[in-house]
């Protein structure tokens, strides 16, 4: 928004807006919101009907949306879970549901077990409201599991590492050159192998097993060893060093923080406690640590390259979430009965308008938001040396190149890399 | 991710003519291509030479820091951190090839802060077997694992950043970002075929060879990895990196004295043991979860813990007892065995070339020195 009123830098200016817009990933945060809203609608009702519009939804954003980015392809992973969550409920209503319920639907040969098991019996009558009831709680708790699954495929990890905080700086850094790594120990395997080969050591089971681990993993630390090499000469790890006041407070917040934490935990668990202990504690001493959290990264001084911006279609992803959301709590307070479809008398799931509404809008990113880039027709990008997953949607610098020099691919350590000025 | 600041569009020519760039010392025990970085903490094992340069070079650096453009293979360059004018002392212990390294020092304010939220932690693990049987439990049990799922992760994030408050030693994070990724790799490989889990051998020994703190961070960050790596992001995900950081960290707690065969049978034992408790914690987190309520084997509020464990107890025998946790535990009991001596002298070598706990002394700098501001 301030980027307009400074047309003397037209790199930070918006481009001019054109429809459709020009192909780019959006914040992956804007993601995160706009799937947690979903989330959280899907958690609020419990019918089937709704539930379905929420999944349907998700999977069509998902689809018109994702990239062709590794990630992006873990959807359907996602939809098995859920499936199998579903399942797993059902299938354990049947076997040890304990035959609860009118509406009997079959009766298969009981099973008593021994004293020891809790006089469990298996089997026996299956009543309709049973399944029904594993049914629509296994499908709530699985929408919500899709819905997390829609932001893993459409969100960008690396750039998500990008908006750590400044303490988890470190962390992030190394999951960052983890996520690097990972695709060169294949490249590290293949070499070990074929030098395997050449000697004429083509054997197979245990001893070959040690012949390649021990050399990939020799080969992994040696390469981690000149990394840091290179981060230190590159003046990697100077923190600008926190003044002991700064030190001592984010102690303090954190220490608080964490006890508060400990005290609300009491207030969750015991029913007894006065409600003040309970969430309002727990999540206040949460905050107060993530206060803590927060003023202890600003020892690391850092500037970001190609900071992620959040712009109109941004905003709209996440608002639509949160509209979803917020629809759906309204409703809550007006009309809970097609929310929670009664199971006893068992009665058809009906839908009303406010809930339809609320998850109708969270479809619109599908429609209003630019296209993910595809790597099909890559744009000019400097060749880069094996690794590196990302394409030229990644925006980041860590994914990139980490060949001989290592620290290369490490944005977090240098600023100075020419090669990382790709597509602006 | 993000970049520090340069000072100018085009690279100095050399790191160690860069006016930002922290003076040339010699560090003589140290085989690695790259010297240590001594920390405010680590000063007192420091020798510093000339005092007044170095710190005057801590200022100047601050902001700046060394850009690139230096020759990719890292000149004997040592980052002086945050060092201070140290008095002279003579290094406290000379590692020797037995002991363990310490790659991740714990300082006492990390202690406490991980001592508090490993309790936290595991109360939110075992919350069913803490709610207390009232009538009233239930719809406060309904709202617990919900808040938990918000919680535990900024709990997971206030440890790590306490336990790199002091900045992470480049070589730490290195090594902790390169088994990550070869943990992360490690995973896929058994994924599915009856608990056949090969994330945690590696983390075991990586945790021995290198200390509690090294362990505990190196158990979040892998399975953070991998689950980037293979999209397994979910409200499970901080319970994993939470149950995975503690076999590191209890990896890395075992007693010091034993050494060859013995070493690796505790290994294994270990192995073993941490397969059946990493089963057991996200199992009783997701109990609750994964079979809802209105079942026999159900999570009951209303019933008391003991009751409840029993219940648990049962159907951890029906789900996963036996095929998953057991398959776990004889992958991590057969690779520590089979490959546990030549992995362990692997991540020794690589703790010895390292050299976490070699002090690091400053000489004066010579001509570049002298142009320092």
């Amino acid at each position: 928004m301030s980027g307009d009123r400074q047309p003397a830098r037209p790199g930070r200016r918006w481009p001019e807006p054109t429809w459709p817009p020009l192909a780019r990933s959006l914040h992956p945060g804007a993601w995160w919101l706009w799937a947690l809203g979903l989330a959280v609608a899907a958690s609020r009702t419990t019918n089937p009907l709704l539930l379905a519009m929420i999944l349907a939804v998700a999977a069509y954003v998902v689809v018109r949306r994702r990239g062709d980015a590794p990630w992006a392809l873990s959807f359907r992973m996602y939809l098995a879970l859920g499936a199998f969550i579903i399942v797993m409920r059902v299938a354990f209503r049947i076997v040890f549901g304990g035959g609860q319920g009118d509406t009997v639907l079959f009766t298969l040969p009981e099973i008593p077990l021994p004293e020891a098991a809790a006089g469990i019996r298996l089997f026996g009558e299956v009543a309709a409201e049973q399944l029904l009831g594993g049914f629509y709680d296994g499908l709530r708790l699985a929408t919500m599991v899709v819905c997390v699954g829609a932001a893993n495929s459409l969100a960008d990890p690396k750039r998500m590492l990008k908006a750590l905080p400044g303490a988890l700086y470190e962390v992030g850094a190394s999951v960052v050159v983890a996520l690097t790594v990972a695709p060169q120990l294949i490249e590290s395997v293949r070499r070990v192998r074929r030098a395997r080969r050449l000697r004429g050591a083509a054997g197979k089971g245990r001893r070959a097993l040690r012949g390649i681990i021990i050399p990939v993993l020799e080969d992994a630390l040696n390469r981690s060893l000149a990394l840091a090499a290179a981060m230190a000469s590159r003046g990697y790890g100077r923190t600008g060093g926190a003044d002991p006041r700064t030190r001592l407070i984010t102690g303090v917040l954190v220490v608080v923080g964490l006890v508060g934490v400990c005290g609300g935990l009491y207030g969750v668990l015991d029913a007894a406690a006065p409600a003040l202990l309970g969430a309002p504690l727990l999540l206040g001493g949460g905050a107060v640590a993530l206060a803590g959290l927060v003023l202890g990264g600003r020892r690391v001084r850092r500037t970001g390259y190609r900071p992620d911006r959040w712009r109109p279609a941004e905003l709209l992803t996440a608002g639509a979430g949160a509209t979803t959301a917020a629809l759906m709590f309204l409703t809550a307070g007006v009309d809970p009965d097609n929310l929670y479809p009664s199971l006893s008398p068992l009665s058809w799931p009906e839908l009303s308008l406010i809930p339809v509404l609320a998850v109708l809008a969270g479809v619109l990113p599908a429609f209003l938001t630019p296209e993910p880039p595809r790597t099909a027709a890559p744009p000019v990008a400097a060749p880069r040396p094996a690794g590196g997953a990302n394409g030229p949607g990644g925006a980041n610098g860590p994914g990139g190149a980490n060949g001989a020099g290592g620290a290369n691919g490490l944005g977090g350590a240098n600023g100075a890399e020419p090669r990382k000025e790709p597509v602006a | 991710m993000t970049t520090t600041p340069r000072p100018g569009d085009t690279p100095p020519p050399a790191a160690a003519t860069d006016p930002g760039a922290p003076p040339p010392c010699d560090t003589p025990p140290v085989p690695a291509p790259a010297s240590d970085v001594t920390r405010g903490d680590a000063a007192p094992g420091s020798r510093a030479v000339g005092p007044d340069r170095t710190d005057g070079a801590t200022e100047a650096t601050g902001v700046t820091g060394a850009t690139s453009g230096g020759p990719a293979v890292a000149a004997p360059v040592a980052v002086p951190g945050a060092a201070r004018p140290a008095p002279v002392a003579p290094p406290k212990r000379q590692p020797t090839a037995r002991s363990r390294v310490t790659a991740l020092r714990v300082g006492p304010r990390a202690a406490v802060t991980l001592l508090v939220a490993s309790l936290l932690g595991l109360a939110m693990f075992c919350w069913p077997l803490l709610v207390p049987p009232q009538p009233q439990g239930v719809a406060h049990a309904a709202q617990a694992p919900m808040l938990f799922v918000v919680l535990l992760p900024i709990i997971l994030a206030v440890v790590l950043a306490e336990l790199t408050e002091g900045g992470l030693d480049p070589k730490t994070l290195a090594l902790l970002g390169v088994l990550a990724a070869l943990n992360a790799a490690l995973r896929p490989l058994g994924a599915g075929t009856a608990g056949i889990e090969t994330v945690f051998f590696l983390l075991i020994l990586a945790g021995r060879v290198f200390g509690p703190g090294f362990g505990f961070a190196l158990g979040a960050t892998s399975l953070f990895a991998s689950a980037l790596l293979t999209a397994g992001v979910g409200p499970w995900l901080p319970f994993q990196m939470m149950a995975a950081a503690w076999v590191g960290l209890g990896a890395g707690l075992l007693p010091r004295r034993p050494s060859g065969r013995a070493e690796i049978a505790m290994l294994a034992a270990y192995g073993a043991a941490s397969a059946y408790l990493f089963g057991f914690v996200m199992n009783l987190w997701f109990w609750p979860f994964a079979i809802g309520d209105g079942t026999q084997l159900s999570f009951d509020p209303e019933a008391g813990p003991m009751t409840n464990l029993h219940t648990f107890f049962l159907y951890t025998l029906a789900t996963s007892a036996f095929g998953w946790d057991t398959g776990r535990a004889i992958t991590n009991i057969i690779a520590i065995a089979v490959l546990g001596p030549a992995v362990l002298a692997t991540l020794r070598r690589a703790a010895r070339r390292a050299a976490f706990d070699t002090p690091v002394s400053f000489a004066a700098a010579e001509p570049q020195g002298a142009r320092r501001p």
